[in-house]
């Protein structure tokens, strides 16, 4: 979608204009830390990343005083990045693409941004099923999709698997969040991977028709309705368990404190887990950084920083992970190809609004 | 002979200025065409699904959601206006300021701040649980829903409201007003009769801006569980992979809006607003005893609720995380966002000053201009900011020779890596808050200084300089103050449109509040909130300087 050639001395005008205007901003800032990558060194590595935490900044510090390779950033939302750099073709200065969720990497590797990664050492680090088939993008942690319960008022042998929501017995008891999650996108497409689109859909109608209230929030306002009373088992992440149980607010802490985590489909077809996930862009200009960089974030170093410091699950099945996350146990995680996500979330978002879950 | 040149002048001078915003227009207009040129595609069926599902009820939410609080806002800002404007009583002068506050306090911050006040964890519901074991119905206290949407919108916008209408009052509706009272008029029949229909411009220019951002907002109504036409344009393209039918969505919402507004202006069309007196400062009225303490009490309630309320709560929650959050980089996240802001507003109201001038004129083809130029506020960010992207990726492919020519390589990405395009971003986004305020500073004056100058033979750009300048400079104050404060809490295009390694204080505020850390953002939400409030304090204390 170029513009059309009538534009063209429109563009002329434009550009003069654009030009004097920001000729003052572009020059001080320049000078300032804001420069963006610069052409001469090429010890640098440069990234769009969808993920916006903490953990992954001190991850890319201590890559640069291992490397002495300086990493730049923009932030930003997924789908955006993915537009920015379909738009800038040839011409990216991007060389890694980094976003949660399998949905959106499969639909990353749809649009044709990435390439394949290939490295040993990466190939070592992270177990193939943690990995897009071709390599074009490398899992560096996930979060498993789990049902919190009130230890109060349900007993873990009463929950199986996401299937058995659906059920009589959790009527008015079960809280979700919003159907425009990606998570919640993400669950259900991987049921119509796996169950088919009838299944799905029924499965979406009984949720729907289970519920305590009116989606509400985000994942850790489930967690808070379960301690507040209004529901009784909730569809969540670990991640927001974590966050909440090492939260600076005492309130939330005893929030935390009195839910469960329960891994459903272990007898089945294991839990749902989001994946977040690194390319190498297809135009990258500094290739050979940018998969050292993935190797060192796929590292045991790395891996156990960030299961520690953003309560994800470690790739590397080398890395520890952190007291909480080890008393969870281990588990099944659910199997299937992640390209199907992108594949059927139009698909899910199509059941959402016709089951009416908000 | 000296009449003829006097005219070539005019034609001349006429061009220079109609170039100018000309250009301009051109400047926002290309991303917006950009969007446009998708509603003549072929609709394909994730439109029908939209269509089919979800566009009757978002349509319905959204009409529901801007009635409700349009008719709060216009309700709040114009009594607080006409109170404050025409009445003295305990404290006027401070709430004379203080009710702008809100505007400070980016919505979505504030849609968080009561959630979480209000909800399960909350100082509330946790006080009563742990003081007296008494576990209220958190259904209570939910502000989820329209009912919290609007109770949010009309809270943090109203201010928008209150500012133009009350500037108005306070110097253009002396002589009426003084009138009315000399001659025994009862308070409501004088704000009905003369206040009303007088502010009009200034009440609907307010409500107007207030509506915009409701229609683009995505983090209020997504953390409140409204689905909205901007939800269906998110969903649609974060979800379905479809950025060309969520732009088809905000085109229709683009038209839409121009109608309402060319509906407005056939419905004002043959009213004159700029009033015939000197501009005198309006002398409040002193209200005495119950009535007093009771304009005292309605004030001091909303002050409390749209300002005190959750300035206080996020400082509590910035001491609780200030170890874990505070860095040394928060220093230059706040030069960054005051440079950025700084610039972008200069530029907005230089051009917002030109292009006011010179539609003026009032004719048909100058109101078309004035609409086009401000549209980017009522289009969501994110659409702006690919409309932006698009024009600006274009521009540097479109340029690679010359960049070549400079020796900086094949094919690089210049200026769409530059905070250049950001810059126009926020230009293409936030003219409306610059161009309406001024627009209303000039429909004050009206034509007859202007012209009176010009009669005597001076020419327009003397003209605006010596004459026009200093009697909208309070305009030209107001406008720098509300759209200096937006670009401070933006956050769509900073996140989009940004270099390397640029943050703003809202893109740090966004990075904790988008991942459920609401204690982690206060620390930056406060900073935002502070540098707007020294924003006003210091252009109120140059207002005084320059008297």
């Amino acid at each position: 979608m170029k513009f059309p050639k009538l534009f063209k001395p429109f563009l002329v005008s434009a550009a003069l204009a654009i030009g004097l205007a920001g000729c003052s901003a572009q020059k001080t800032t320049t000078e300032e830390e804001a420069s963006g990558p610069q052409k001469a060194e090429n010890q640098e590595v440069n990234i769009y990343t969808a993920r916006h935490y903490d953990a992954d900044d001190e991850i890319y510090k201590k890559f640069t005083e291992e490397t002495g390779i300086k990493v730049n950033v923009v932030k930003g939302e997924a789908e955006e990045l993915i537009e920015r750099l379909k738009r800038e073709g040839e011409s990216t200065e991007a060389d890694l693409f980094i976003t949660v969720d399998g949905g959106v990497l499969a639909n990353a590797k749809q649009n044709g941004i990435f390439q394949p990664v290939s490295s040993e050492i990466i190939n070592e680090n992270v177990p193939e099923n943690l990995r897009d088939a071709e390599n074009n993008w490398i899992g560096m942690g996930t979060r498993a999709r789990i049902i919190a319960y009130s230890k109060e008022r349900v007993s873990p042998e009463e929950l199986s698997t996401y299937e058995d929501l659906t059920n009589e017995k959790w009527k008015g008891r079960l809280l979700v969040r919003s159907s425009t999650s990606l998570y919640n996108q993400s669950l259900l497409a991987s049921f119509i991977e796996l169950n088919g689109e009838e299944q799905a859909e029924q499965w979406a109608q009984g949720i729907v028709n289970n519920f305590a209230r009116q989606p509400d929030g985000g994942d850790r306002d489930q967690a808070k309705a379960i301690a507040a009373g209004t529901g009784d088992i909730a569809i969540m992440n670990t991640y927001y368990v974590g966050l909440l149980a090492n939260s600076e607010d005492p309130e939330e802490v005893k929030v935390a404190d009195s839910i469960g985590v329960f891994f459903p489909n272990q007898e089945t077809n294991g839990t749902h887990v989001n994946i977040s996930g690194i390319g190498l862009t297809k135009h990258s200009k500094n290739k050979e950084n940018a998969t050292k960089l993935i190797e060192y974030i796929t590292g045991v170093e790395a891996q156990e920083f960030l299961a520690a410091n953003n309560f994800e699950f470690p790739v590397n099945p080398q890395a520890q992970k952190p007291e909480l996350l080890e008393s969870w146990g281990e588990f099944k995680m659910q199997e299937l190809n992640f390209d199907t996500l992108g594949e059927h979330n139009k698909k899910a978002i199509e059941i959402f609004n016709k089951t009416g879950w908000k | 002979m000296k009449l003829d040149l006097m005219k070539r002048n005019l034609k001349k001078e006429l061009n220079g200025w109609w170039i100018i915003s000309l250009v301009g227009a051109v400047v926002i207009l290309l991303p917006i065409l950009f969007i446009f040129s998708t509603i003549f595609q072929e609709p394909n069926e994730n439109w029908i699904h939209i269509r089919q599902y979800l566009l009757s009820n978002y349509v319905a939410n959204t009409l529901l959601l801007v009635g409700l609080t349009g008719t709060f806002t216009a309700f709040l800002g114009v009594s607080l206006a006409w109170l404050i404007a025409a009445y003295d009583f305990p404290l006027r002068k401070f709430f004379r300021h203080g009710l702008l506050l809100p505007l400070a306090i980016p919505t979505f911050i504030a849609a968080y701040t009561y959630r979480t006040m209000l909800g399960y964890t909350g100082i509330i519901q946790s006080t009563l649980r742990n003081e007296y074991n008494y576990q209220i119905n958190p259904e209570l206290l939910s502000i989820s829903g329209i009912r919290g949407a609007v109770f949010i919108f009309t809270m943090f916008l109203f201010p928008y409201v209150y500012m133009i209408t009350r500037a108005f009052l306070e110097s253009q509706s002396t002589s009426y007003i003084e009138n009315a009272r000399l001659l025994g008029q009862k308070p409501s029949a004088i704000f009905f009769k003369i206040v009303l229909p007088l502010a009009r411009p200034a009440i609907v220019g307010g409500t107007v801006l207030v509506i915009f951002e409701v229609l683009g907002d995505y983090g209020v109504t997504s953390l409140l569980g409204i689905h909205t036409i901007a939800t269906a344009i998110f969903q649609t393209w974060f979800g379905m992979y479809d950025v060309n039918s969520a732009m088809r969505l905000a085109a229709w919402l683009m038209v839409i809006i121009m109608g309402v507004f060319f509906l407005e202006k056939l419905l004002r069309q043959r009213k004159r607003y700029h009033l015939n007196n000197k501009s005198r400062p309006l002398v409040p009225v002193k209200l005495k005893g119950m009535k007093g303490i009771g304009a005292f009490i309605y004030c001091g309630a909303i002050f409390l609720i749209s300002f005190l309320i959750p300035f206080i709560q996020l400082i509590t929650w910035a001491k609780m995380t200030f170890t874990k959050v505070w860095e040394s980089s928060f220093f230059t996240l706040i030069y960054q966002t005051v440079f950025l802001a700084v610039i972008a507003t200069l530029i907005i109201l230089i051009f917002s000053l030109v292009a006011a001038n010179v539609c003026r004129s009032h004719s048909t083809f100058s109101f078309a201009v004035s609409k086009v130029i401000t549209s980017g506020y009522s289009i969501p960010g994110p659409i702006i900011a690919i409309g932006v992207l698009a024009l600006f990726i274009s521009l540097d492919q479109w340029l690679a020779p010359i960049y070549k020519s400079m020796g900086l390589g094949e094919a690089p990405l210049i200026l769409s890596l530059s905070l250049v395009m950001l810059v126009a971003g926020y230009f293409i986004r936030f003219m409306a808050t610059g161009f309406n305020a001024i627009e209303v500073g000039y429909e004050k004056i009206g034509m007859k200084y202007t012209e009176a100058s010009r009669m005597l033979g001076l020419s327009v750009t003397k003209t605006f300089f010596k004459v026009e300048l200093p009697l909208i400079k309070g305009a030209l104050m107001s406008g720098f103050v509300l759209t200096f404060v937006e670009i401070c809490k933006e956050l769509p295009l900073a996140l989009l449109l940004r270099p390397f390694n640029f943050e703003t204080l809202a893109t740090k505020t966004y990075q904790y509040a988008h991942d459920e850390q609401i204690y982690e953002a206060s620390i930056s939400s406060l900073l935002i909130i502070g540098i707007s409030i020294l924003s006003v304090v210091i252009i109120q204390v140059l207002g005084k300087r320059v008297k």
